[in-house]
């Protein structure tokens, strides 16, 4: 079975000459949460851009097993939903409904079946009465599940998130949590909150100036203290007192 | 930040509301159209084609105050337009009001005239962008047959002028903490560009992730839209009721203040 992402060797470099991303070699399994985690500057904007072919560098990258090339990309932007930092920069149309039903129009979907997507995807992320809203007049919480309902109407097998949590609240945040826990698509979640990681991934890709640095378990990865610390993160704080067991563990061994 | 979106009041729920955007958008057409080329009027003729405008606000539940804040906010620039009038034709004329006569010059006439017709055009304006959310204008121009360019950038406009203004506020608000003392004309003027520079970047920045945004959505330069417009009994009748006031106003009203 092909894997939900692929690369092998993939480096990018910036039009200036600064390197991106380089020797990039990642695989991730359909169904899997995986976070992408490092401090800012280390790449993780730049490799989520690559998946879905906004940027072209060297080596290969596959999505579903379709190669990322000009041939495939239409194909690839159906199977692999991007949600941008920003949700302003997501949420583009005069309101909610032309904004989550722009995915399923460009698809070719006809009227009857956009609706129902559209009203599917507004349900899942709890913004069933608000199509008619103009996006500036939702909350930071409301934008960033409205950024994701976009992607969502257009039945992505896989999704990916530029720092989902950036400028939510906890109770928001909560929420985010909850939702996307829920979904059934393969999710890459690039973030440097480590909690909002720990609470939603199962695997753990830590980059760092351009470089994958660790990838595996995310528990795993996470509560390699030295680990994070050395890359600027820190041990989420749910997973603190298990790597203190570790650390110790390792001290008296 | 908060602003004063101009379909702030788009929102409420009213029988002027609910009718479809395609047809209060021509009727406003239509009557600015005929409020314009009505030829030097009186007040009073001006007064009459007011009231149309002014009983939609009213009925609707647009607080005037707020439609006279607009008015004034645009103001200035039909302001310099009217007053130069006086300044170039000074032809004497006599006007009668009642019992009252008096004398001015022809300049003075013309500048009431395009004060008069710029309050009774934008009454009409503001009743449609208060009973008609954005988005069913542009559907209705859409409609229309407009270039879809063109409603495309009215979107976006519309869209990211509210970001573009608190963005341009928050770098105002950096500089205003910072300011501590006067710094003269000259490096005033250099900190204003160095600040407009960097509202443009942002700005093409911004546009450059909103490209990415619809490109991922599969964004192919097609634009397809689906429209929930409809035309219903109510919006027939409106129609006519408009075309029958116009009419009446154009040729029986009108001759009569001539």
């Amino acid at each position: 079975m092909s894997k939900a992402i692929e690369l092998t060797g993939f480096s990018y470099s910036y039009p200036d000459g600064t390197p991106a991303l380089t020797d990039i070699t990642l695989s991730i399994d359909h169904g899997r949460k995986v976070a992408l985690i490092g401090p800012n500057g280390a790449g993780k904007s730049t490799l989520l851009l690559a998946m879905a072919g906004f940027v072209k560098g060297t080596g290969k990258a596959s999505v579903d097993g379709l190669e990322v090339n000009r041939k495939n990309l239409r194909q690839i932007r159906t199977l692999l939903g991007g949600c941008l930092e920003n949700p302003d920069d997501q949420l583009f149309m005069p309101t909610l409904f032309d904004d989550v039903a722009f995915g399923p129009l460009n698809m070719g979907l006809d009227g009857e079946m956009v609706k129902v997507r559209v009203a599917e995807a507004l349900r899942t992320v709890g913004l069933a009465d608000m199509g008619d809203k103009a996006p500036h007049h939702l909350s930071a919480g409301q934008k960033r599940a409205a950024a994701i309902a976009t992607i969502l109407s257009m039945s992505p097998k896989i999704i990916t998130l530029d720092e989902p949590d950036g400028s939510l609240d906890p109770r928001n945040r909560n929420n985010l949590v909850k939702m996307l826990a829920e979904l059934p698509q393969t999710l890459i979640i690039a973030t440097c909150n480590m909690d909002f990681a720990a609470a939603l991934a199962d695997r753990a890709v830590l980059l760092d100036k351009g470089r994958i640095i660790a990838q595996g378990a995310a528990e795993e990865i996470m509560t390699d203290a030295r680990l994070m610390t050395d890359h600027g993160l820190e041990v989420p704080s749910v997973l603190k007192e298990k790597a203190n067991r570790s650390v110790n563990g390792r001290r008296s061994g | 930040m908060h602003h004063a979106y101009i379909d702030k009041f788009a929102y409420q729920d009213s029988f002027f509301h609910r009718l479809d955007g395609r047809v209060k958008l021509i009727v406003v057409l239509v009557f600015t159209a005929l409020v314009i080329a009505l030829p030097r009027t009186s007040p009073a003729i001006l007064a009459c084609y007011a009231i149309g405008p002014f009983a939609v606000l009213v009925w609707a539940g647009i607080p005037l105050r707020f439609v006279f804040k607009h008015i004034l906010v645009i103001s200035p620039f039909v302001l310099v337009l009217a007053l130069s009038c006086p300044l170039y034709d000074r032809t004497p004329v006599t006007v009668a009001f009642g019992p009252l006569i008096w004398q001015t010059s022809l300049g003075w006439m013309r500048c009431f005239t395009i004060l008069g017709k710029f309050v009774v055009t934008m009454l009409a304006l503001i009743a449609l962008v208060s009973t008609t959310r954005f988005n069913d204008l542009l559907a209705g121009l859409q409609r229309l047959h407009l270039p879809k360019l063109l409603i495309i950038q009215l979107g976006f406009l519309y869209r990211y002028i509210f970001i573009l203004i608190d963005r341009a506020q928050h770098i105002l608000l950096a500089r205003a903490g910072r300011r501590l003392r006067n710094l003269g004309f000259k490096t005033e003027l250099q900190i204003a560009g160095a600040m407009l520079g960097s509202l443009l970047i942002r700005s093409i920045d911004n546009a450059e992730h909103i490209n990415i945004a619809m490109q991922a959505r599969g964004f192919d330069g097609t634009w397809h839209s689906l429209s929930r417009l409809k035309i219903r009994t109510a919006d027939l009748l409106f129609a006519a009721a408009s075309v029958g006031l116009m009419l009446a106003l154009n040729f029986f009203i009108t001759p009569l203040f001539r």
